[in-house]
């Protein structure tokens, strides 16, 4: 067990054998995606995105509302048939039989839908029969979700974030080897947030394949692996978080002095270079990929006047803006 | 086996849901309450007798060739005084009586001397008009009596000819009469809690949350399907057990009421899945439910309805619950009712069924 709720399994369900869920992750990605297309009438929503994500990886699927992040992840989870393309979990195609598929994946909806006036554990030990799972004991899971001491409490009593604790807490129930995570943090405060990631990075650990949608750059810079921008349907850029950065970010040195000392030819002079001076303090920055950055840099660290130096890396926010032209909250 | 336990599952979360949600509660309790508290309050005899108030002064032979015609569907009560028959009439004086003649001093001399006497009807205004014109005629007759003479014409010889059923004198009470809309009342009620729970399923998404897991849609679909008719069903047996009809046909009744249940298990998925809110349904519920109750009425108020309410699907409903509990029926006399009923169900049933499946898939 690796925290989540003890279990037994249940009669010929596909989770018999699988003492730990994501331990029946064979070799090779857990989630394929190949030329994956669904459209609502007329509209397309997604356009041919292609994806993998391996065991322990967790993919942070970024896009702005309506780019795609959720029909995707109904795709994927069997709430939406594809039009087009190839799908599969654990090398089963979701086309299939979806029931064998289900039983090996946890989902985190962006909305609150548990029931309200079942308790915390009531709502737990329900999903845990639809799994199969005949002796189940929600405590260590509500343990680790924070919720123990609130497990005989109904959900409609529970606050926004204890609500979303339940959630994850919900899609744990049958440790999945496939988490999909719809805007798990949206609007928590920074405790709850705190809690929930450690959660996910757990699971990861575990050895389970997270697909995280959310518009938290920070979180998703933080939590994922790898991350993938989604917009008009289409993957615009798939890669870590630290080459994304590399490839399309700027990297730069914010220098601040008391008083100008350096070589005044390059103040200001170079689109590439900013020099602000305000009461007496200076600040420039000098980006790194510029040509004599490194001897300005120089100059300005050897200057009496130096007050403060900062790196600065590009922000996926910022890159996604480079990449699609648009916003994330769009 | 698997699919049989993650229904089971469904059927349990969706028993405790009910039991904890205060409307379905009161809804249930307070509806099957009220509904039994009506029927007994509710007359259990009828009345067949008109009850006529007489005051003839100077006329005791005439009175008593009148208490002789008893027995006939009219009872005459005889008064001392005009202004006490009055009274009586009106409700303000015992024993009540709903019309009255007033025979004037010498009635008796003046109709055998050919001369013009005036007889006062005294008519609450209830009493409808053709029991006015029969009691007019009646006076005439009695005057003719009085007189020593017979009617001036021969009279024809009657022969009645009774279609279909002869009540007379065994008229269905209102109580029994109200009894199939008492029954529809309670399914429709029980329809409506099953319209919630399908709605809040839905408008909560927590329906989705299903569809991730190994369960089906169908699942979901049985579960409902066993909630409401269980729900529907018991409710329809306590009720029929309480009005004190059950035994009078138990197996024709308890399919009666089955397929009642089914009936409200049917509307209660369309009306869940068509609302778009509570408000939106409640509001297709109730729609549901006054279309559903006319036929009931139309047995309490006959005469009132045209024959376009034996379309109306729980006519079938109504008519062999009247029939089994109220008229002595059995299988043969209720058999086409219930194949009525048995159609309507399924044609209800399967889009109850295919109104909520497209609900849910399009989540």
């Amino acid at each position: 067990m690796s925290g989540a709720g003890g279990r037994t399994s249940g009669d010929g369900g596909c989770l018999s054998g699988n003492d730990e869920g994501a331990n029946a992750v064979g070799p090779g990605p857990v989630i394929q995606v190949e030329d994956l297309s669904y459209a609502y009438g007329d509209r397309v929503a997604v356009d041919g995105i292609s994806f993998e994500v391996a065991r322990g990886e967790i993919l942070g699927f970024l896009g702005p509302n309506g780019a795609g992040k959720s029909t995707t992840i109904k795709m994927l989870t069997g709430q939406l048939t594809p039009k087009a393309g190839r799908a599969a979990i654990l090398g089963m195609d979701v086309r299939g039989d979806n029931a064998a598929v289900q039983a090996h994946i946890g989902v985190c909806f962006e909305e609150k839908n548990l029931y309200p006036n079942m308790s915390a554990k009531e709502n737990l030990v329900f999903f845990s029969r639809l799994f199969g799972i005949k002796r189940f004991n929600p405590l260590p899971l509500l343990e680790r979700v924070g919720l123990a001491e609130r497990a005989k409490d109904r959900a409609k009593d529970f606050s926004k974030g204890m609500k979303q604790r339940l959630m994850i807490a919900r899609a744990l129930v049958n440790e999945p080897s496939v988490l999909f995570l719809d805007e798990p943090t949206d609007g928590l405060d920074p405790v709850s947030s705190q809690a929930i990631r450690e959660v996910i990075e757990e699971e990861a650990r575990r050895g389970a394949a997270v697909l995280l949608t959310t518009h938290d750059m920070l979180e998703a810079d933080a939590l994922s692996d790898r991350v993938a921008f989604i917009n008009e349907g289409r993957i615009a850029a798939l890669d870590t978080p630290e080459n994304l950065k590399l490839q399309h970010g700027r990297r730069a040195v914010r220098i601040r002095t008391r008083e100008y000392t350096g070589d005044r030819e390059y103040a200001g002079d170079r689109g590439s270079t900013g020099v602000r001076e305000d009461g007496g303090v200076r600040e420039e920055v000098i980006g790194l990929d510029e040509a004599g950055a490194g001897e300005r840099i120089k100059a300005a660290v050897a200057s009496e006047g130096l007050m403060t130096i900062h790196t600065e890396e590009a922000t996926l926010e910022a890159i996604f803006i480079k990449l699609t032209g648009r916003g994330l909250e769009g | 086996m698997r699919r049989a336990a993650i229904i089971g599952a469904i059927i349990k979360k969706d028993l405790v849901e009910f039991s904890r949600d205060r409307l379905y509660v009161m809804l249930s309790v307070f509806g099957l309450a009220m509904f039994i508290l009506v029927f007994w309050v509710l007359p259990g005899t009828v009345d067949e007798t008109i009850d006529v108030g007489v005051h003839a002064p100077g006329m005791e032979a005439v009175l008593g060739a009148l208490e002789q015609e008893q027995g006939e569907g009219l009872g005459f009560v005889g008064f001392d005084s005009a202004e006490e028959l009055r009274a009586a009439v009106e409700g303000e004086g015992e024993p009540r009586v709903s019309m009255g003649v007033v025979f004037p001093e010498g009635f008796v001399e003046a109709v055998a001397g050919g001369r013009t006497a005036t007889v006062t009807l005294l008519v609450d205004a209830a009493v409808p008009a053709e029991t006015r014109t029969a009691l007019s005629a009646y006076v005439r007759e009695i005057a003719f009596a009085a007189a020593g003479r017979d009617l001036p014409v021969t009279q024809p010889a009657q022969e009645t000819v009774i279609l279909g059923e002869d009540r007379a004198g065994d008229q269905t009470p209102l109580r029994e009469r109200v009894r199939p809309l008492l029954v529809i009342f309670i399914l429709l009620v029980e329809s409506f809690a099953l319209a919630s729970l399908v709605g809040s399923e839905i408008q909560q998404r927590t329906v989705t949350a299903l569809l991730v897991t190994p369960a089906r849609t169908g699942d979901v679909l049985a579960a409902k399907t066993v909630t409401g008719t269980a729900l529907a069903f018991t409710e329809a047996v306590i009720m029929l057990l309480a009005v004190r009809a059950l035994g009078a046909h138990i197996g024709g009744l308890l399919v009666t009421v089955l397929l009642g249940a089914v009936l409200a298990t049917a509307v209660g998925m369309i009306a869940g899945s068509a609302g778009r809110d509570f408000m939106g349904t409640l509001f297709i519920g109730m729609i549901f439910m006054l279309a559903l109750a006319v036929p009931a009425f139309s047995l309490m108020f006959p005469g009132v309805a045209s024959v376009w309410v034996k379309v109306i699907p729980s006519y079938g409903i109504v008519q062999a619950i009247h029939t089994l509990s109220s008229e002595g029926g059995g299988w043969a006399d209720v058999a086409p009712h219930l194949l009525m009923a048995l159609g309507w169900c399924a044609a209800l049933f399967a889009v109850g069924l295919v109104v909520l499946k497209r609900r849910v898939e399009a989540l």
